[in-house]
């Protein structure tokens, strides 16, 4: 595969959000249809919709797509595919049904691209126990991919943004900062083997996590995706209604990520996470620059970050590190309900 | 003067630049930034305040050139207690002076509920920063928040009692004819205003 996908972007991956507050503008005055049967919708911010078929199931619904971040054709397909399927497992879900979303230039980039690209999402949708039943494809350009998929959950186990309770911990299953390592990898700034931590975290599925979560009757999670740590952890106070404190050096970061960060290496979509954030968040006195501005880094298929109540949190840990998250840590806590819906610390 | 030439280049290149003119400068030296780019116009400036590095910005057309000061300030009306003698050759790292510059009843624009709601907790919060603001200078519809009937008005009178000068426009507050309404902070003028705020080694807006 000689076509390098990065030449067709400036940014890529969910760093090619709208703008958080810009978002919640456009839809505050969309008309939300009033059915029981739609347990969660996008009043709460959280990950994917749900509704309610009968006592026993409930379908949870997402889409997710993006522009190119890496390179490689087929490594897009996967971390696409990995990054639409987590917002099933961020709301306790299990996956089982997806469709293609892509929209691809077919004069201007060979269509072997499209095959790989499809290749990596069909092979991850595998893994996860997901059939891809069908698609739809546009010609455009720069080219964009994703999956649009459905799962199941019991009604009563959904998992939302608004399920933190006071006292809980929060408990991130994977480290951060793929935005800043993807920027500094198009200036030419990380090692290959800072790339490939990367790539290899944002091709991780979040299925073992959210087993994990299920297990230990987790009621309150949310994957990091484009807005950021900050960004999701507000969008879990406030549908909780409880102040969310996070201890930016208990953060696993990805190699490479502070050090890019310190000499600058920000990328624009921090600064709109930040943008989002500040009105409603408080930096601790003395909180590092750089650590403030790695909370905002856009992440692209992120981590899950669960609220565990604290007597269940090392034994939900020690799961973690023995189920392909060796760097699982404890990064906040949820304490009462404060002025300001986030606490940098 | 060092200058750091960002033309033609997207985020976050022109911010590394930046980063990078900054710590190759020797002390004292200005770094002039070239930016064409207006997400890293914006990103780059909004780095130096976050980090407290004083700038100037000049427009021409398309281009902006922000130049960030790194010279010694010698008008600064520093007070004694600013620096601390601590006896070796080496004085202290000096206070930082922050200004708080209020030109709005409102903190951001949007709803208004929500706008006045955030800016009276602006002033709960800024009462609990440490070391104090040295000063806040309310002008436009800011001057309101001075009022008698002002739910931030508690919050001002704490930071005057911690030693934070208030000062309030006198053409604004004719303007809105409210003089006798306002139980605290002292008259000022345009020329003091520009003075105070020239004189900051950063400025927060709300």
């Amino acid at each position: 595969m000689s076509f390098d996908l990065l030449t067709t972007v400036e940014t890529g991956g969910c760093s090619a959000k709208i703008p958080p507050r810009q978002l919640e503008e456009l839809l505050k005055d969309l008309h939300l249809p009033a059915d029981p049967r739609i347990l969660v919708d996008i009043s709460t911010h959280d990950d994917a919709g749900v509704y309610k078929i009968n006592d026993e199931t409930a379908l949870v619904l997402t889409t997710d797509f993006f522009p190119p971040l890496v390179s490689d054709g087929y490594d897009f397909g996967l971390i696409a595919a990995t990054n639409s399927i987590s917002d099933i497992y961020a709301m306790g879900a299990t996956p089982l049904v997806a469709l293609n979303i892509m929209m691809f230039p077919s004069s201007r980039i060979p269509m072997e691209v499209y095959r790989e690209i499809l290749r990596g999402g069909n092979d991850k949708a595998q893994e996860a126990g997901v059939s891809i039943i069908g698609g739809h494809t546009i010609d455009d350009y720069p080219p964009k991919y994703g999956l649009a998929v459905i799962g199941t959950v019991h009604p009563d186990r959904v998992i939302t943004n608004a399920g933190v309770r006071e006292g809980d911990e929060l408990v991130l299953t994977k480290p951060v900062g793929t935005g800043i390592i993807l920027a500094g990898h198009r200036l030419k700034m990380t090692t290959p083997g800072q790339l490939a931590a990367a790539v290899l975290t944002m091709k991780q599925l979040n299925n073992r996590g959210a087993e994990l979560m299920a297990r230990h009757s987790i009621r309150g999670a949310t994957d990091i995706t484009g807005f950021g740590l900050a960004g999701h952890a507000l969008k879990m106070a406030r549908a909780s209604d409880v102040t969310i404190e996070l201890y930016m050096k208990n953060v696993p970061l990805l190699d490479g990520t502070y050090s890019l960060a310190e000499q600058g290496c920000i990328p624009g979509a921090a600064f709109r996470n930040l943008d989002y954030t500040e009105g409603d968040t408080l930096p601790a006195d003395g909180l590092d620059y750089t650590l403030k501005m790695i909370a905002h880094d856009a992440q692209t298929s992120g981590g899950l970050l669960m609220a565990v109540a604290p007597e269940r949190s090392d034994k939900m840990l020690r799961d973690l590190h023995s189920s392909g998250h060796p760097e699982a840590a404890v990064i906040g806590k949820a304490v009462r309900r404060r002025e300001a819906s986030l606490i940098l610390a | 003067m060092k200058t750091v030439d960002t033309r033609g280049l997207t985020c976050p290149a022109p911010l590394i630049k930046t980063r990078q003119g900054l710590n190759e400068a020797s002390a004292g030296e200005d770094v002039e930034i070239l930016i064409d780019n207006p997400t890293s116009f914006s990103n780059v400036k909004r780095y130096l305040s976050d980090n407290r590095l004083p700038y100037t910005v000049r427009e021409e057309g398309s281009l902006a050139i922000v130049t960030v000061r790194r010279g010694e300030k010698t008008e600064l009306s520093v007070n004694e207690t600013e620096y601390c003698t601590t006896g070796s050759e080496e004085p202290a790292p000096k206070v930082r002076k922050t200004v708080v510059a209020v030109s709005s009843e409102r903190m951001g624009s949007g709803d208004d509920v929500l706008g006045t709601k955030l800016m009276v907790s602006f002033f709960r919060t800024l009462v609990m920063l440490e070391p104090p603001p040295a000063a806040v200078v309310f002008y436009n519809a800011g001057v309101k928040l001075a009022m008698d009937d002002s739910p931030a008005l508690d919050h001002i009178r704490e930071l005057s009692e911690k030693g934070t000068a208030i000062y309030l426009c006198t053409t604004c507050i004719n303007h809105f004819g409210i003089r006798d309404r306002l139980p605290t902070g002292s008259f000022s003028d345009m020329y003091q205003i520009v003075n105070i705020l020239r004189d900051a080694d950063h400025i927060i807006c709300p």
